[in-house]
């Protein structure tokens, strides 16, 4: 079998097994993982050596089912499974406790393959299956904790959040389908014009609802519902990417209207969460707020026409948040709680963890020599040469510094003195390698760039000018967040920060409620056809009742006729007692019988 | 050649009438009766299926003379069309059997009824001929009114009342179709076959017709504004006889949108297209939403309905607007699998609910809660049949649907603003998952036991189904393309 069912089928067949044995679940798990990371170690080097494997697969009639691992979709799986394979070993430690740690892992590798089969899809119905199967896989992870109060709530509304903006992609997938005449999505990207600006805004609000951008951010927080290891997945490899990595894969289709939106709401994105990022009260909360706005500068990457430097930041930011959620989870683990107040001092009392996490929030705001320093340098120096470099440029140099306030200030809170000593757990072993794993690739991931540019075939912009605002941007935020309280830096904006900056009460005043209102009328209407025809019903039996005594012949008395058989059978229903319904049903038969043979004799009196 | 086709439609009906020459026969008998009929039925159609059908017409055709005269003749056969709608109607009715076996309340009864119901529902779609189409089409409403009037709920009169004053009212328009395609006719023929192959009736003839199948079939679908019959009908209806008026009967309605309304008079039905979408669209939105307004997930499950017939009535709209082959066969391709789809897992839905309804007494879902941790295997099937209904990938409706959509925006682009009902849809079915299901259980349901064998044995063919048509819908819709790519009206 090909390299590529390998990846997507040996997730799948590991949760069933999950499901079966129900025993070693976390083990049975990472070996699912483990063997899907080598099939696509086995793909990227059939994509460097210049053999991409491909396989076609039955679908709808002229619309065959294509899966293709070339260099970027390789690159893009090993990716997620490389970040997988350490969450789960990650999960076997912090999962340990849990009674339903079956349903657990099999839902996570269900996440997995259909994010494999995601990044490998070639063309428009399999990327919308694994589109949605990943939305439906998150709902079931961050419902997991179902009994619980507001997990319910969390999950379903990070569900339909993603599937209202994925009506985008179903309509975009629709109009490039009809235009190329086939479903395959490199046909798509020869798209030009019009229809490729409509196209690529379609996709854009698809990509938006997936990776949490400025207006449909709010469910990325409250997706805090599900346990740890869920949020590292799902806010690096997973579900937030799949935004990020559409945009980066239809990039050469999308024209100059369609990038200056594309960077404009990343820009707006990555400003907005970040002050998110910095207001909030909760570890959690904090580094979900900082993925929008993370993937903002993704974006804003697209937007300047440097997609490459959008995927290395990509990848780079997939180890880093993993790691974040990763050390969080351990002081989760620890304190029971991710507040701020509560898992203060939780870093000083596990020294190596915290020396982890503090790697991945050094990374992310972009210190060199972590990996973090290279895709964000990259990023402002394609903002510093693109045409819209007088917005863009501002905006990505105020996303970066927001990274370093918030960052810091999460690192500060963690090394306040303690007297709370940290748990002694053996599990705390697996947890310990699974963070160790993420961390070394947040340390180390910027070596390998070049590679990936040359396989990739692009350059990235190399600029002085850009290094040198970059760092500078990232040094005044560690410094601003780790001296000054988030409260006196956002200023007047802090309650609203807080609040998510909603607009006039947010989605929820301005859709869901809409929604309902809808719901209600259409029920009334509902209520008044239903009325309106059993009166018509009454009305045409009270007129059977006054015609049955006038004149009966002709056509009238034909008519009516079949008003009163009508009658008779209401009546006859009203009286229907258990003991009659045989007697009607044989009344029915008998007629039903007699009418079959009349119907039948009739040729011969022809 | 054993007339396999006829066996399949009279089998039912004479293991009925078996039953009812039996003096003072036990349930028991009378389900092993209704059961083992069913099943044979159900093989009978499986030899149909394994004949296969051809491109351009009808396949293992039977014909016997009946009344010459009028050409009027006994003729039954089928095509891409008809053969899943034969399979899904012989498959449910088994279930519907297997499920009722529990119930002592007037077996016998009640499964002649049912034989009836099933001889007139797989004859609906076999019939090649008008007359035998309306003898059919004319019984499984008297079946399925008693069926409501005698095993329903509480206010089950005027529901059977409702039922029976629309669909009485419904079918006369089609027998003045059909007279008027056999008075135009030359020779006078009844033979659907004939009609298909050079409409009979053209200008303002075939406008009149279209207008009256259209409301006939209109009110079977059943399409906005005259659906409020469904509901009303569901909601007092027994288990089996929802499952089977949603899984099969509403088919009746599409099933006769294609076979009549298209093939018969196609220049008059693109005439008239645009305001069939514009129906099959405000249809859709509008049962999503009122669906979204219900706390009895029974009437919910029912309205959803509305919803999904209406992205039938749509693809068949849009199949007669087309210019391009290629669009059309792919708009009937989604439109017959979404007919099937739906049979498939509405008719789970509704055995669910009921199968709810029989441990909690109750279906108003804001009095439940918590149920995932007392049934998990109801819930997890009931999850995973919400999902189907709100078209996830890997599951029955979503091929039906992408295809249905795929051809509406590229033949109607106007209309596809019915994809809006897809979140509506599914923020009702999370609505009723979480609910019902989801948080922690009040005591009073602690006890409640899961699912028996026999229910297990009755979802699991649905199931399965609903996954394979999901992942690898190629074997059926490769039955279904052999008829659609040819086509041409």
């Amino acid at each position: 079998m090909s390299a590529l069912g390998v990846v997507i089928l040996a997730p799948v067949l590991a949760a069933m097994l999950v499901l079966l044995l129900r025993q070693w679940a976390g083990v049975v798990a990472a070996g699912g993982a483990l063997i899907a990371l080598l099939a696509s170690m086995w793909l990227l080097y059939g994509a460097v050596s210049g053999a991409p494997a491909a396989l076609v697969l039955p679908g709808l009639p002229r619309m065959p089912l294509l899966l293709e691992a070339g260099s970027l979709t390789a690159i893009l799986s090993l990716m997620v499974a490389v970040v997988a394979f350490f969450v789960l070993i990650f999960a076997v430690g912090y999962m340990a406790h849990d009674r339903e740690k079956p349903r657990f892992f099999a839902t996570m590798l269900m996440f997995v393959a259909a994010m494999q089969l995601l990044v490998l899809s070639a063309d428009w119905i399999t990327l919308l299956a694994a589109w949605e199967l990943i939305g439906v896989s998150s709902y079931l992870l961050i419902g997991f904790w179902h009994g619980k109060p507001g997990v319910a709530g969390a999950a379903t509304r990070a569900f339909i959040y993603t599937r209202s903006a994925d009506l985008g992609l179903y309509i975009g997938a629709f109009l490039l389908i009809g235009l190329a005449g086939t479903s395959e999505i490199s046909a798509s990207l020869a798209t030009t014009g019009t229809p490729a600006m409509v196209a690529g805004l379609l996709l854009l609000v698809a990509a938006m609802g997936k990776s949490a951008q400025v207006p449909l951010n709010d469910w990325l927080q409250r997706a805090m519902a599900g346990p740890t290891p869920v949020s590292a997945l799902l806010h690096s490899a997973t579900l937030v990417a799949a935004g990020a990595i559409l945009l980066i894969r239809i990039a050469p289709m999308l024209p100059a209207q369609t990038l200056v939106v594309v960077g404009l709401v990343g820009g707006v994105t990555t400003m907005v969460t970040g002050l998110i990022a910095l207001g909030e009260k909760d570890l959690k909360r904090l580094l979900a707020a900082s993925t929008s706005s993370q993937y903002g500068l993704m974006l804003l990457a697209i937007g300047a026409g440097a997609w490459v430097v959008a995927l290395l930041h990509l990848l780079a930011h997939a180890a880093i948040k993993s790691g974040l959620f990763l050390g969080a989870g351990v002081f989760q683990h620890a304190r029971g709680s991710t507040l701020m107040d509560d898992i203060a001092g939780a870093g000083r009392a596990q020294p190596r963890v915290f020396a982890g996490f503090t790697l991945a929030a050094l990374a992310l705001a972009g210190l060199p020599p972590l990996a973090g320093f290279f895709s964000k340098d990259a990023i402002i120096a394609a903002a510093l040469a693109s045409p819209g470099a007088a917005w863009l440029l501002p905006l990505g140099l105020a996303g970066t510094v927001l990274t370093g306030a918030y960052m810091a200030r999460a690192l500060m809170q963690l090394w306040q003195p303690t007297s709370i000593a940290a748990p002694d757990d053996e599990n705390l072993r697996w947890m310990g390698w699974g963070l160790a794993g993420v961390v070394a690739l947040a340390v180390g991931l910027g070596a390998a760039f070049p590679a990936l540019e040359a396989l990739l075939g692009e350059k990235m912009v190399v600029s002085t000018l850009a290094m040198m605002l970059g760092l500078g941007a990232a040094a005044i935020g560690l410094l601003l967040g780790w001296f000054v309280a988030p409260r006196v830096l956002l200023g007047p904006l802090y309650a609203w920060a807080q609040n998510g900056f909603a607009i006039a009460g947010g989605m929820d005043a301005l859709v869901l409620r809409p929604a309902m209102a809808m719901a209600r009328a259409c029920n009334r209407v509902e209520a008044g056809i239903y009325a309106g025809v059993l009166g018509f019903g009454r009305a045409m039996m009270h007129l059977g009742r006054g015609t049955r005594f006038t004149d009966e012949a002709g056509i009238d008395g034909t008519i009516f006729g079949f008003v009163r058989a009508t009658i008779r059978s209401g009546k006859r229903a009203r009286l229907l007692q258990s003991a009659m319904i045989h007697r009607s049903l044989a009344l029915t038969i008998t007629a039903t019988g007699i009418l079959a043979i009349g119907l039948f004799a009739a040729p011969l009196f022809y | 050649m054993i007339p396999v086709i006829s066996l399949a439609v009279f089998l039912p009906l004479a293991a009925g009438l078996l039953l009812m020459a039996l003096p003072k026969s036990s349930s028991r008998l009378a389900h092993g009766v209704g059961i083992g009929a069913s099943a044979l039925t159900f093989l009978l159609t499986l030899v149909i299926w394994a004949r296969g059908v051809v491109p351009g017409g009808f396949a293992q055709v039977e014909e016997v003379s009946w009344i010459e005269a009028v050409g009027a003749a006994y003729r039954v056969g089928v095509d891409g069309l008809s053969l899943p709608l034969v399979l899904l109607t012989s498959l449910l009715f088994l279930l519907g059997f297997i499920y009722q076996a529990k119930s002592a309340d007037r077996a016998r009864s009640f499964t002649i009824l049912m034989l009836m119901l099933e001889t007139a529902s797989i004859g609906t779609f076999v019939a090649l001929d008008a007359l035998l189409f309306y003898v059919f089409f004319e019984v499984s409403l008297v079946s399925m009114y008693f069926m409501i009037a005698g095993w329903g709920g509480a206010e089950r009169q005027r529901a059977a009342l409702m039922f029976f004053i629309y669909t009485l009212l419904g079918s006369l328009p089609l027998l003045l179709a059909i007279l008027g395609l056999f008075l135009a006719s030359d020779p006078y023929t009844f033979d659907m076959r004939l009609w298909i192959e050079a409409p009979p009736l053209v200008g303002i003839g075939a406008m009149l017709a279209l207008i009256a199948m259209l409301f006939t079939f209109a009110v079977k679908i059943p399409a906005f504004p005259v659906h409020t019959w469904l509901p009303a009908a569901h909601v007092q209806a027994p288990t089996v006889g929802s499952v089977i008026l949603a899984g099969v009967m509403l088919k009746f309605g599409t099933y006769g949108l294609v076979r009549f309304a298209l093939q018969m008079t196609p220049d008059a039905f693109r005439q008239i297209g645009v305001v069939v979408l514009a129906v099959g669209v405000v249809g859709a939105i509008y049962g999503a939403f009122v669906a979204l307004a219900q706390s009895d997930i029974k009437r919910m499950v029912a309205y959803t309905s509305v919803n999904h017939m209406g992205y039938v009535v749509i693809a068949v709209a849009i199949a007669a607007l087309a210019t391009d082959p290629g669009m059309r066969a792919i708009a009937l391709d989604g439109a017959i699998l979404q007919m099937i789809s739906h049979g498939l897992v509405t008719g789970a839905l509704f055995f669910l609910v009921g199968m709810l309804k029989d441990r909690a007494h109750t279906r108003e879902m804001d009095e439940m809660g918590g149920l995932l941790k007392v049934v998990p295997v109801l819930g997890w099937t009931y999850i995973l049949m919400a999902f189907a209904s709100l078209g996830l990938p890997g599951l029955a409706h979503f091929p039906a649907e992408f295809q249905i959509f795929l051809a509406t925006l590229n033949v109607s682009p106007w209309a596809v603003v019915s994809i809006l009902a897809i979140v509506v849809v599914a923020g009702l079915y999370l609505r009723s998952i979480s609910m019902v299901f989801l948080g922690e259980p009040d005591k009073k349901w602690l006890g409640m036991p899961d699912l028996d064998r026999r229910e297990v044995i009755v979802l699991v063919p649905l199931i399965v189904l609903t996954i394979l048509i999901g992942i690898a819908p190629s074997w059926l819709l490769d039955l279904i393309h052999i008829t659609t790519a040819s086509m041409g009206f």
